[in-house]
């Protein structure tokens, strides 16, 4: 079993946990996901601009490129996966 | 018959369709594993691919799915072919196909990268296929708006009760936009001012509401002043109608209920004499207003308007429910009795009506067997189409362990069956009115039932036809956004118009226009519900032709594909020719309706064309993978 199954309550404190995560499934999390997807977008695209180099488009020169490199790593991986990845119009619908 | 058996028999078909055949096939062909990494965790990037709770993934995939088809399907197909029949294809359909489809899909795409359907039948089986699967949607899409935006009219057009809680809601939509992101105010504080407000609002409606001495209907004063309006509008042609559209099934909530004496009385919006229904310059105004409602929704930015209006929808949705579904399991228990003194509990309608074998004799008169038609009259709550899409797409890229995937995916579809039920045995209990209205009718008196009368039978009334309103528009709104998104990327190219935003969702709105305006919109929903089903068939044929490239058994999947495929080709074939025997080749139609309804007509052909293109890459993709020897290599991933 997952790990972190075991550090979930059990009993009465379960279901009152799963029904609070499920009322937070129906009426929110579309809504955070919304807001993630947002940010994530104009965040890729502040990367795109100032680390376009990596994807073979130059558009700042290297210089402030790299004067931005420390704030942009943790976001790298994600960004060149987000930006790689094939999509279609499904992916735009939810 | 009673709700509570209805409850009884939901449970049983629960315990033994998820606990025996889904967890067998679950463990025994899928083969899910706990330590398999997911899309989720193997590609996560903190927005689409997020390992999530399955508490809230099962929230997230039930609302996704259960919107208003559970609701209108069986309302529809019930009032044609009585409850009986539409509760054994519910029972049936969810047990064998409805789960399966959801599942699968989920699980297909967790194993596949967390790629969509169409990414993955381009892959499996031929690259037109994701090109046709796109055209597909589109006309799909167009068809569910056209469905929606008929029937709303026509409730908004026949009772004036209505339309100042639907108002409301658009105002509070503004304001809980305006007041979760602009003024950061408490996200239950906004809660609790705009769903109060809304509820209140479509209490409002009926408020004042009685019947004369001679047992007419005599509206309050939100009701006149509607009235009041639809009349002034209708002044525009002289009270004349704009043109005449006849419903074989008597659904259109326009159609008056019979009297005592078992005949439908003439009204302003229906001739008794000859059957029609007048459209009135009223009902264009409620199409009007529906439009621009959707309108905002599909262009403003979706967190200013869209989504509150969803989420107020949801709770509005989510208190009627419970509120109804306690009704459900308590009349009978405490024999609660309604305002005419009947049992609430106790089922009105007719178990079995005229199943429609025969051929009609009668000249201009539409078939409706009950094999296909019923089939694809209820789509969701039995198996749908859409939540393939939903879960290939937003529900398996946050699957955080694939074990997860049989209580989400099957879990909700069991789920979103029990809301069929419940709207099934809310028709069933009222004794008048037509679709939405007997709906409306049961939910006032389950709810009134559930607790313990202290809601009056018509505020729950009034609570049951907004909440069907209201589940249908947040639904709406939200089709005309994919709908713009859809045709920009498919024609975006071509024609660089295309996409601006605004003229995406004008070309939407003006196709769908021209399917409302066929008037029949029993027929626009028997059409959306076959290429829903169709849908539903080809997730099945993407997950047949997977399992078989895995040298797993596909049988659970294929037999329900066949199934669904054959059906839904013959249902949208009979529905061609009732639009054609109806409407097309009926003298007494006026030519907006007759170009409306050779327009379905056409693209029903398109429909079962492309069905035809799909299934033939599919067979010739599933023999390919039949005389390869081993199984092919895992899919690459994406990046």
């Amino acid at each position: 079993m997952p790990e972190n199954d075991e550090k979930k309550p059990g009993g009465l404190k379960g279901l009152w946990r799963g029904f609070r995560e499920t009322i937070y499934g129906m009426s929110a999390h579309d809504m955070s996901r919304a807001a993630l997807r947002t940010r994530a977008s104009m965040e890729h695209l502040f990367i795109l601009i100032t680390m376009g180099d990596m994807l073979g488009i130059p558009i700042l020169p290297p210089y402030y490129s790299l004067r931005l490199l420390p704030y942009v790593v943790p976001q790298i991986a994600t960004w060149k996966r987000r930006m790689l990845r094939e999509k279609d119009v499904s992916d735009a619908m939810f | 018959m009673n709700t509570l058996f209805v409850v009884l028999i939901a449970a049983i078909v629960i315990y033994l369709a998820y606990g025996f055949y889904a967890k067998r096939i679950d463990r025994e062909v899928i083969r899910s594993d706990v330590k398999r990494a997911t899309p989720a965790r193997m590609y996560m990037d903190g927005v689409d691919f997020m390992p999530t709770s399955k508490n809230v993934l099962y929230g997230y995939h039930f609302k996704s799915i259960a919107a208003a088809g559970p609701i209108v399907g069986p309302i529809t197909a019930a009032n044609i072919w009585g409850w009986f029949p539409s509760l054994i294809w519910l029972v049936i359909g969810v047990s064998f196909i409805g789960w399966v489809s959801d599942y699968s899909a989920i699980m297909v795409s967790v194993r596949n990268d967390g790629n969509s359907l169409s990414a993955i039948s381009h892959r499996l089986i031929a690259p037109r296929t994701r090109t046709i699967l796109f055209v597909f949607i589109f006309f799909y899409l167009m068809l569910l708006a056209g469905a929606f935006v008929g029937i709303l009219a026509a409730i908004l057009s026949a009772r004036p009760d209505v339309p100042f809680g639907i108002i409301t809601l658009a105002v509070m939509g503004l304001l809980a936009g305006q007041m979760m992101y602009r003024w950061k105010m408490d996200l239950i504080l906004v809660t609790a001012v705009t769903v109060t407000l809304t509820i209140a609002a479509m209490a409002l409606g009926p408020w004042g509401q009685h019947k004369d001495e001679a047992g007419k209907l005599v509206q309050g004063p939100v009701g006149r002043a509607v009235v009041a309006l639809n009349g002034a509008v209708d002044d525009l042609s002289g009270r004349q109608p704009l043109f005449e559209v006849g419903d074989p099934t008597n659904a259109d909530p326009r159609i008056p209920i019979p009297g005592k004496d078992g005949v439908r009385p003439s009204t302003p919006a229906y001739d008794a004499a000859t059957g029609l229904v007048k459209t009135l310059p009223n009902y264009l105004l409620w199409m009007v207003f529906l439009f621009v409602f959707s309108y905002l929704g599909a262009n403003m930015p979706i967190w200013r308007f869209a989504q509150p209006v969803n989420y107020i929808g949801f709770w509005v949705m989510l208190i009627t429910i419970v509120l109804s579904a306690i009704g459900a399991i308590l009349a009978p228990l405490t024999g609660a009795v309604d305002s005419a003194g009947n049992a609430i509990g106790a089922f009105a309608l007719a178990a079995v009506k005229d199943l429609g074998f025969g051929m009609p004799t009668k000249p201009f008169t539409a078939w409706q067997p009950l094999w296909p038609m019923m089939f694809v009259t209820i789509a969701c709550g039995a198996i749908s189409g859409w939540h393939a899409l939903v879960g290939s797409v937003g529900t398996a890229r946050q699957l955080e362990y694939e074990t997860d995937g049989l209580p989400v995916g099957a879990g909700s579809m069991f789920g979103e069956y029990t809301l069929a039920l419940l709207s099934l045995v809310a028709v069933s209990i009222a004794g008048v009115g037509g679709g939405g209205g007997r709906f409306a009718a049961g939910v006032g008196k389950l709810i009134h039932a559930g607790t313990f009368g202290f809601v009056p039978e018509v505020f729950g009334t009034a609570l049951g036809f907004g909440s069907f309103v209201l589940i249908v528009l947040t639904v709406t709104q939200l089709v005309f956004r994919v709908m713009r998104v859809t045709l920009s990327e498919w024609v975006g190219e071509t024609i660089p118009l295309v996409r601006n935003m605004h003229v995406s969702s004008l070309i939407s709105m003006g196709l769908t226009l021209a399917l409302v305006l066929t008037g029949t919109w029993v027929y626009l929903w028997q059409m959306f519900g076959a290429s829903n089903q169709l849908m539903a068939a080809l997730s099945l044929l993407v997950v047949t032709v997977w399992l078989k490239s895995e040298k797993r058994n596909p049988s659970y999947a294929l037999y329900p594909m066949l199934f669904m495929y054959f059906t839904t080709l013959f249902a949208t074939a009979v529905t061609a020719r009732n639009l054609y025997v109806t409407i097309a080749a009926n003298p007494k139609m006026s030519g907006l309706p007759v170009a409306g309804a050779w327009a379905m007509i056409v693209l029903a052909g398109l429909l079962i064309v492309a069905a035809l293109f799909i299934g033939w890459d599919g067979l010739k993709a599933y023999q390919r993978y039949a005389a390869t020897p081993t199984a092919p290599k895992p899919a690459p991933a994406s990046v």
